[in-house]
């Protein structure tokens, strides 16, 4: 005001703009530049690469794990963070003593609050967009089989602008610099206090964005592989979380000042409708089951093509009996073809002997409580031409083997099955057969009788050929619980 | 009249802030003088449609602000300048203009030329993209200035505008606010008798919520005319004057 030359005013005052809500854009575009969001991407880039990128890195490259782990993970990640700078921006007009100033405008309360959301909601989906890429990209590039799953990532996606909604109402009704904080860990263990209270498939607390599947399985690599990912459930929460968003930005239009009457009762409506979206879709989640493929299914939302199974066509490994796996695990097939050999090669071409090993899908069922039964589907070994079906220890939930680890399960339980089928093991094994299974899986230890382990000793040092020409000769013995320790080779 | 008030009163909680005050005034320049706790702000602050009368009729522009309608198209043609101005640090000066510029609902064609303009006008256009935080209280109270005039606003209320203002930076909003008064009824609340004097084609003493002289610079100063009252210049003994007689 000291050197500037004065610039004369029109002649007439400036015209104020007819559209309600013309240059709401602009006003978009100005909180998008100074949002607090922005000042907190590096933290929520830094969380989501220690908490969700590394522990989803640690899965194998399976779309199911990843995307799951996702989700649970992703959902807790962004929660605080959005939330904590979404207070910031709600709570700046009473922190920096606007009130005045903003009062007496002619743009609505709401809409400008509206602004300031949108700008912090657009950041955050901005900054998850990237996280989502980065592990999305890393899997493509690990050559995961079949193709990204969305609804999980929509799920968390959804989550934000209900998240920002929820932190900017905080701010605006408690401005406070203590209100971020707080209301950050507020919601963090509000987020996880929700999966808590969930027992059984039925439980309206599924509706949690936490929740990517059964809650007890938690992330688990055989479902959505050999059947369709089932979007029932995250149909559910994308409209709770939508509904959910929807009544808190209502809310914020309701009180007088917030706007004309007709900005108010759109507010009012938009309340409405998000509370019967979001009551809607707590009830829907309350009628989840869970199916036989490991998904929750609700009825009111399933599609039935999703129950067809998906068609693929199994990697293999060489005879004398292949092994095939679902091309999702054919990172495993030479694992579980190496574990597998040495009892393959003694019982190839005998009585009961299978003709091939597939790979089967897990089957599950609810129990009691929150326990879940989880199973080959169909018989281990069917038709005359028998073929053993192969469940894979790493389709089952759990920590993630490593490659000695599912060496070792697999030659314990699923070569021993396959033995047990060959030798004629029931219930209980005879001396004899006891021996000749220790002797080909090589499980001589301490505890196994004494004679037994001799009488394995003595057969495992025979040439593979003398072996498999004694158990030819004596097979059908064998099985009959003919044959003694004394008789064995 | 721009401004019509009658029998206007505010209560905060147990305090009477606005003790029924009536008051009529045009385009010009209306200096609202009174000591501290005399309702000034308050007064200001029912012009700016910020705080609702307890009870009488007030018309801004001609409209009745207790209608949402009106009071909408009153806020567009508004210009307020707060006694404690807020303000977002992180806001360049002209993110923090055209902030306001689009709260008042300028058509957004003209709001890059407009804030540039009034960005210069108080002599900010060096600062132009400098964050808010890194200014001085001088430049800050003209930031304040600027996002009050930048709609060009028929009515324009400013609460101590040259509080922090050093006496350069004054001399120029006075001749700033002359210039506006032309147009506008420009309201601006002070402590400063020498702004008043310089600027004010009328003026206005408020005691304890009390409007209790209305009338020019130079009737004011009349009333100190065979007093005793202090003062170092004949406004502000006229001023005193009126207060002394006021309190009595």
């Amino acid at each position: 005001m000291t050197a500037a030359p004065p610039v004369r005013p029109p002649a007439r005052p400036v015209p104020a703009a007819h559209r309600p809500l013309g240059g709401a854009g602009r006003l978009l575009r100005l909180e998008v530049r100074r949002n607090a969001m922005l000042w907190t991407l590096p933290l929520a880039a830094v969380l989501f690469w220690v908490l969700t990128f590394r522990q989803s890195m640690a899965y194998p490259p399976l779309w199911n794990v990843r995307a799951m782990t996702m989700q649970a993970t992703g959902v807790a990640v962004f929660a605080p963070t959005v939330v904590g700078a979404a207070a910031w921006v709600g709570s700046r007009e009473g922190r920096h003593g606007m009130a005045d100033l903003v009062v007496g405008t002619a743009r609505p309360r709401w809409i400008r609050q509206l602004a300031a959301w949108a700008a912090t909601t657009g950041w955050a989906i901005v900054a998850y967009l990237g996280c989502v890429g980065a592990l999305y990209g890393a899997t493509v590039w690990q050559g995961a089989w079949g193709g990204p799953l969305w609804w999980p990532a929509a799920v968390v996606a959804a989550s934000l602008p209900a998240f920002a909604a929820l932190g900017f109402a905080a701010g605006a009704l408690r401005p406070s610099r203590f209100t971020p904080p707080l209301i950050a860990v507020a919601a963090f263990l509000a987020l996880e206090l929700s999966a808590q209270f969930i027992h059984g498939d039925r439980s309206y607390w599924q509706i949690s964005p936490l929740v990517a599947g059964p809650w007890e399985i938690g992330p688990d690599a055989g479902v959505a592989i050999f059947h369709p990912y089932l979007p029932d459930l995250p149909i559910a929460q994308v409209a709770f979380l939508a509904g959910l968003t929807a009544v808190l930005l209502g809310l914020l239009g309701l009180p007088a000042g917030s706007g004309g009457r007709w900005l108010r009762r759109g507010a009012a409506a938009i309340t409405a409708a998000g509370l019967l979206a979001a009551g809607t879709a707590v009830a829907l989640a309350g009628t989840g089951r869970l199916d036989a493929h490991g998904m929750i299914t609700i009825s009111a939302l399933h599609d039935k093509a999703d129950d067809r199974p998906i068609r693929y066509t199994p990697v293999c490994s060489q005879p004398p009996i292949p092994v095939c796996l679902h091309p999702a695990y054919a990172s495993s097939l030479p694992v579980v073809t190496a574990a597998l050999e040495p009892v393959l090669d003694e019982v190839a071409g005998l009585p009961g002997a299978p003709i091939r090993i597939d790979q089967a899908a897990a089957t599950y069922e609810q129990e009691s409580g929150n326990g879940v039964g989880i199973r080959a589907e169909g018989p281990p070994m069917s038709g005359p031409s028998p073929v053993y079906r192969l469940l894979l220890p790493n389709q089952l939930p759990g920590p993630t083997l490593t490659s000695s680890e599912l060496v070792v399960a697999v030659r314990t339980n699923i070569g021993r099955d396959i033995l047990a089928d060959v030798v004629g093991v029931g219930r209980s094994a005879d001396p004899a057969q006891q021996a000749v299974m220790a002797a080909i899986l090589n499980t001589v230890d301490a505890e196994t009788d004494p004679q037994v382990a001799a009488a394995a000793a003595r057969f495992a040092a025979l040439p593979a050929a003398a072996r498999r020409a004694w158990l030819v000769e004596h097979l059908a013995a064998l099985r009959a619980g003919n044959i003694t320790l004394a008789r064995l080779p | 009249m721009n401004v019509e008030v009658s029998d206007l009163t505010r209560k905060l909680g147990r305090t009477q802030a606005v003790a029924g005050v009536t008051m009529a005034t045009g385009p010009g320049v209306f200096g609202l003088l009174g000591p501290n706790g005399a309702g000034k702000t308050s007064l200001l602050r029912m012009m700016a449609t910020v705080l609702p009368p307890s009870s009488g009729r007030i018309r801004l522009l001609g409209r009745d602000p207790g209608d949402y309608g009106q009071r909408k198209q009153i806020r567009r043609r508004l210009g307020y300048l707060p006694q404690n101005l807020g303000y977002y640090p992180r806001f360049t000066v002209v993110e923090f203009v055209e902030y306001f510029a689009l709260l008042k609902e300028m058509p957004p064609a003209r709001v890059h030329h407009a804030v540039a303009a009034t960005v210069e006008r108080v002599g900010l256009g060096d600062k132009a993209k400098a964050k808010l935080r890194t200014l001085s209280g001088g430049m800050l109270r003209r930031v304040g200035i600027a996002q009050a005039i930048v709609n060009e606003p028929e009515l324009l209320l400013l609460d101590e505008p040259t509080a922090g203002l050093d006496p350069e930076q004054r001399v120029t909003f006075r001749a700033l606010l002359r210039d506006l008064g032309q147009h506008a009824t420009v309201i601006v609340s002070t402590h400063l008798v020498e702004d008043v004097g310089a600027a004010c084609s009328q003026v206005g003493l408020m005691n304890r919520g009390k409007l209790v002289f209305q009338g020019t610079p130079g009737e004011l100063t009349a009333r100190a005319e065979g007093t005793s009252a202090a003062g170092d210049s004949p406004l502000e003994r006229g001023y005193s004057a009126m207060l002394a007689q006021a309190r009595s």
